[in-house]
């Protein structure tokens, strides 16, 4: 009986609060008709698009994949209707503001900024021409290899072209990053020439293990499909330094972390006041053997 | 001589596949008669990663449990060439609270335990709020393992402050040499205590927790370990926290898995450490609270923890 009666708690509690996370985010009059005083051209939706990639993506994922993080209510995508039905004022607003899991970015991003942010997002309205083409990665991949001597990637990009051959990729970005405990490094970036090659000297300021070795992931941008290239243990880095942080002999609170002077110093003075002892006993023996004669 | 004709390469190529198939016969022939040995009796058992699976009965062998000595030994060794390091951007922090809720699953906390606790702070009077997640500082020179009588809470080399349970007499030395309120007392029987009966003791998570003995933040030497990140790191929804290797200068972020160099990082932001006065050398880092992601939420509470 009492269990119905919970759950029948539990279901009202729950009808009760589903308006309440449906909520919709509630706009100032005066802002929501603001009109957005950034033209709508290429460079502000690249810049937008930067700015997104920056501050927006960890929680709202990449447009159009619904890659958001799961978090209570959802990150909407960016080209979802529920994002676009709002009005320019009214995304400014909440960017600026912020609500529960969103953050405020008022004091991160400069007004211009965010409303370059806005541009960004209406690049994927429908009523709006698309300034920036998301063409699908073209299949490609990347050979390289580590010249230990010069501390140099060597690097050979090739695409795949429409009849299926494999062409050399020119002017294209390549990412060389370092392998760490729990992610990659970056390192820099190298442009492919014409011929699809190119050449990354690797930082004097790379550290790698405790001889040296560094394991480097080569990766072409988002727009070309490819595996990483990983070359592991190359020696282009500087030693890794791995200071002792602790002596045995500070602790000694046990017997085998004890300090050698102090067990010397201890069992010196210990052995020094036995003699003592014995020495004063055996005086008194000797008395005793003189007062009896 | 053999002359290299058609016919001999076909032959020779005959030869080969023929030799194969014997070999590849025999193989399969070898494994159904491993099958014939199956008793056909099923038992149905719960795989580490939640799936139901049923394994014939015959198939099983006793698993290795860890014994305690070398979990000990190993606990007290750490990662070899580590120096593991933590930073906390205070401008980030939401009070979201997710890296406590973590952390208490993780070691078997009670609610009111934390390892980690989420505080609010004010400075000064007319200085704003904010909230400091403040973990066990993990100092390079520890008070706390100083007082100990009994060796129970040590230093690693790769820069973690444990304790072991099974050694701890309770005497709270270390809570009372801790300058940073980071060590837990279990007064009363653990959480789940029942649960874990019998469970071979882990120092690197201080699981099952034992009453009458200390606990206190393990950075999840654990799970670092299995190369993973700590639990409050993986946990925290805001991008707050930083972890990685000071030896190879590098920091991931728990949110966003982004790896940055650890020095830059905290040069750039000006980071700085709790109470360094006191000469213990902490290893946790904070990033002031500049130009909030989260505004400050409500009244201060004063509390003192």
């Amino acid at each position: 009986m009492k269990t119905k009666v919970n759950r029948l708690m539990i279901g009202i509690l729950m009808f009760l609060a589903l308006p309440g996370m449906g909520q919709d985010w509630q706009v100032p009059a005066d802002q929501l008709n603001i009109e957005n005083p950034s033209s709508y051209n290429l460079e502000n939706v690249k810049k937008g698009k930067d700015l997104y990639l920056q501050n927006c993506k960890s929680c709202h994922g990449d447009p159009g994949k619904n890659n958001h993080l799961p978090l209570v209510p959802p990150p909407p995508d960016i080209t979802s209707e529920q994002m676009q039905a709002n009005t320019d004022g009214g995304l400014f607003y909440k960017i600026t503001k912020g609500r529960g899991g969103m953050p405020q970015f008022e004091t991160t991003i400069s007004a211009d900024d965010r409303w370059r942010l806005i541009n960004f997002i209406r690049n994927y309205n429908s009523e709006n021409e698309q300034l920036l083409i998301d063409a699908p990665p073209v299949n490609a991949k990347i050979l390289a290899s580590v010249n230990e001597a010069d501390k140099k990637v060597e690097i050979l990009a090739e695409y795949e072209d429409k009849s299926g051959n494999y062409q050399q990729l020119e002017n294209a970005p390549v990412f060389i990053s370092a392998k760490k405990a729990f992610g990659n490094l970056l390192l820099g970036q190298a442009l492919t020439d014409k011929n699809g090659r190119s050449v990354f000297s690797v930082p004097e300021t790379v550290i790698g293990d405790e001889e040296g070795n560094v394991t480097i992931v080569v990766t072409l941008d988002e727009n070309y499909k490819a595996d990483q290239v990983v070359l592991e243990e190359a020696k282009v880095g500087k030693p890794k330094e791995v200071p002792q942080l602790i002596r045995k002999e500070v602790l000694w609170s046990t017997n085998e972390n004890v300090q050698i002077w102090l067990l010397l110093s201890y069992l010196g003075a210990a052995g020094a006041a036995w003699i003592a002892i014995g020495y004063v006993i055996f005086q008194l023996v000797k008395i005793k053997r003189f007062s009896k004669q | 001589m053999e002359r290299n004709t058609r016919r001999n390469f076909i032959r020779k190529l005959g030869a080969t596949v023929g030799a194969a198939g014997v070999v590849g016969g025999t193989s399969i022939l070898s494994s159904c008669n491993s099958v014939e040995t199956s008793s056909g009796d099923k038992i149905k058992l719960l795989t580490s990663s939640g799936e139901l699976v049923e394994v014939d009965k015959s198939q099983l062998t006793p698993a290795e449990m860890p014994n305690l000595s070398e979990n000990q030994t190993r606990g007290r060794e750490g990662l070899p060439g580590r120096s593991w390091v933590m930073v906390i951007d205070l401008s980030k922090c939401r009070n979201a609270r997710e890296c406590m809720k973590a952390c208490q699953n993780h070691h078997q906390l009670r609610p009111e335990q934390h390892h980690i606790n989420v505080l609010q702070m004010q400075d000064a009077e007319h200085t704003a709020p904010y909230y400091m997640p403040k973990p066990c500082q993990h100092c390079d020179n520890p008070p706390c393992t100083k007082v100990c009588p009994v060796n129970a809470t040590f230093k690693r080399n790769d820069g973690i402050v444990l304790i072991d349970n099974e050694r701890c007499i309770g005497c709270r030395f270390c809570i009372a040499a801790c300058p940073y309120s980071a060590r837990v007392f279990n007064w009363f029987e653990p959480r789940d205590a029942e649960k874990y009966k019998g469970v071979t003791y882990n120092i690197e998570a201080n699981v099952p927790q034992k009453k009458g003995t200390i606990s206190k933040c393990l950075f999840s030497a654990d799970r670092l370990r299995d190369g993973k990140l700590p639990s409050c790191v993986s946990a925290c929804p805001n991008g707050v926290y930083w972890f990685g290797d000071r030896n190879e200068d590098a920091v991931t972020n728990g949110t966003t898995k982004e790896t940055v160099s650890f020095s830059k990082l905290i040069k750039d932001n000006a980071a700085y450490t709790l109470m360094e006065e006191l000469g213990t050398k902490p290893r946790v880092y904070y990033l002031p609270p500049k130009d909030r992601a989260f505004p400050f939420e409500g009244e201060l509470i004063e509390h003192h923890s």
